[in-house]
């Protein structure tokens, strides 16, 4: 299949103008929950907009690496972006491997962001790339078999047939295997997205800080890049999320009114998710970073469970 | 009494079934004991919620006697009880099991294997969805892992409720219908006095031994 040039450039700019606005949102309903007031939800753009105006300082001992990571962490995220199903039930990149290289793709992101913390040779920069590394050794296996039980049950791995499949009546996303399979995929993003039992977002304290100080030593453009590829990964995951659980309103062709449905479902689905998310990063703790495996064998229990559960019940 | 609405109705239990077993996951996760003592009432919460499903789809009045009882008794009451007790010998506010979290979690996860694998020559039996006595069966094995897991009394208590829990679904999947109203009320009041006893033999180890580790018990005391 040849990906449209059209589907490809609208969702392109879709991601990126709906990441920071995302974003912003749980930030500011996060302060309405503590009762403060918030920043504006497009305080995102602002502050991006700042960032690409404003200069880099680089470290004069940091190699080219350093230079390259924003970009690629841009990239990738917006790859993975192209090949989850947004608006329609068909991603506009769909030829290599579906949901498989979209978790390879967003590991490649995670690898120069490390690479990224590493280069300059700060201790924080290190310290924030390890514990990076850590998590994601653990949320990886986890995502992999919630998103291997819902691939099993539809029968195949690329995302939109799996959407459809989906999608067939019989409310086959209110299966047993389906709800432990969301579960596992919940922690996974709360430990993807840097939330807060695992990470911090809103702070740069040393002991705690795991994203924020692989991000300490850039500035200015790479600075804006580094930080929209974050948002706009947490949009894909979000998406993927709910576009995968609840498929509901992706519809299968593309015209004018199935792209504005698509459109108003996907927002009222993200609402939803984001207001989970606030509401357990509002009610929770910031975990010891040595409690955060305890977390996340639990999602990867959760993940073997739906997984083998698909396999007792056929 | 349609066919669709029983369609319905038996997804809506197992997907109920399935969020009890998560619960259940969760608190063997979880380390604060207030956050152990609100799982277990939402736990039960769900399993009222199921009580009140199969009594209004199947017409089982009895079962909705059921279902309102375990409202008040285990999501209001017991939690209630078991806070305030909590609350008044003051004891630190961490678990501290035997085993790991993740070792732990391991071995519930093969307890439920275990138990879909056990469960597997029923599940024809069961119209209320094929995953509920499966999550019944897992629901008192990781209950009993986790009494024998932990130290303190009071963790060993819910862990206990959590087994009746777990019985009680069973009790709803198998015979669709429930068990006759006496025995139900039974096991019920049963669990209530025992977990009122228990709370008061909590206080009273406490009160001698100046902490709630059952292990030592096994110290003389003059």
């Amino acid at each position: 299949m040849n990906p449209d040039p059209l589907a490809v450039l609208a969702q392109t700019v879709l991601l990126i103008v709906l990441a920071p606005l995302l974003s912003g949102l749980i930030k500011n309903w996060k302060a309405k929950l503590q009762n403060r007031r918030g920043a504006r939800i497009w305080q995102p753009y602002l502050d991006f907009v700042k960032y690409l105006r404003k200069d880099m300082v680089i470290s004069e001992h940091a190699s080219w690496i350093f230079r390259v990571a924003p970009w690629v962490i841009f990239l990738t995220a917006l790859v993975a972006g192209l090949m989850v199903p947004l608006v329609t039930a068909q991603a506009p990149l769909g030829l290599f491997g579906g949901a498989l290289a979209v978790v390879g793709v967003l590991a490649l992101g995670r690898f120069f962001m490390a690479l990224g913390g590493l280069d300059p040779a700060t201790t924080f920069g290190g310290m924030g790339s390890s514990r990076e590394m850590t998590i994601a050794a653990l949320a990886e296996p986890a995502m992999m078999l919630a998103i291997f039980t819902v691939a099993t049950m539809a029968g195949s791995t690329n995302l939109g047939q799996i959407v459809l499949a989906e999608q067939e009546p019989g409310w086959k996303f209110l299966d047993a295997p389906h709800a432990l399979a969301f579960a596992a995929m919940f922690i996974v993003l709360l430990a993807e997205t840097g939330r807060i039992p695992v990470d911090n977002p809103s702070t740069h304290l040393e002991l705690t800080m795991i994203h924020e100080a692989m991000a300490l030593e850039y500035s200015g453009r790479s600075l804006a890049f580094v930080e929209w590829g974050a948002a706009i990964k947490q949009l894909v995951l979000m998406a993927l999320l709910a576009n995968l659980f609840f498929p509901l309103g992706l519809a299968p062709g593309v015209t004018l009114a199935s792209f504005g449905a698509g459109l108003a479902f996907l927002a009222a689905k993200l609402l939803v998710l984001a207001g989970a998310v606030v509401l357990v990063e509002f009610t929770n703790s910031k975990l010891r970073l040595f409690r955060v495996p305890d977390l996340l064998s639990a999602a990867f229990m959760l993940g073997t469970l739906a997984l083998v559960s698909t396999f007792l019940f056929r | 009494m349609n066919l669709p609405s029983i369609e319905i109705s038996s997804r809506l239990i197992t997907l109920l079934a399935t969020l009890m077993l998560m619960l259940q996951l969760l608190l063997v996760v979880q380390r604060m004991l207030i956050s152990n003592i609100r799982l277990f009432a939402l736990q039960s919460l769900l399993l009222a919620v199921i009580a009140a499903v199969v009594a209004y789809v199947y017409g089982a009045w009895h079962v909705l006697f059921v279902a309102v009882l375990t409202l008040l008794g285990k999501v209001i009451f017991l939690p209630w009880l078991l806070q305030r007790l909590v609350r008044r010998i003051k004891i630190e506010e961490e678990i501290h099991p035997f085993l790991g979290m993740p070792a732990s979690m391991l071995i519930c996860g093969a307890l439920t294997v275990l138990s879909y694998v056990v469960a597997r020559p029923f599940t024809s039996l069961a119209r209320l969805g094929n995953n509920t006595l499966p999550v019944a069966l897992a629901l008192l094995l990781t209950g009993l892992f986790l009494m024998i897991n932990r130290r303190k009394a009071i963790t060993q208590v819910l862990a206990l409720l959590t087994t009746e829990n777990g019985m009680m679904l069973a009790a709803i999947a198998l015979t669709t219908y429930g068990m006759p109203l006496v025995v139900e009320i039974g096991i019920f009041f049963d669990v209530v006095v025992a977990v009122m006893v228990l709370g008061i033999l909590v206080f009273r180890i406490r009160e001698s031994f100046d902490s709630m580790d059952v292990s030592k018990l096994n110290e003389l005391k003059g």
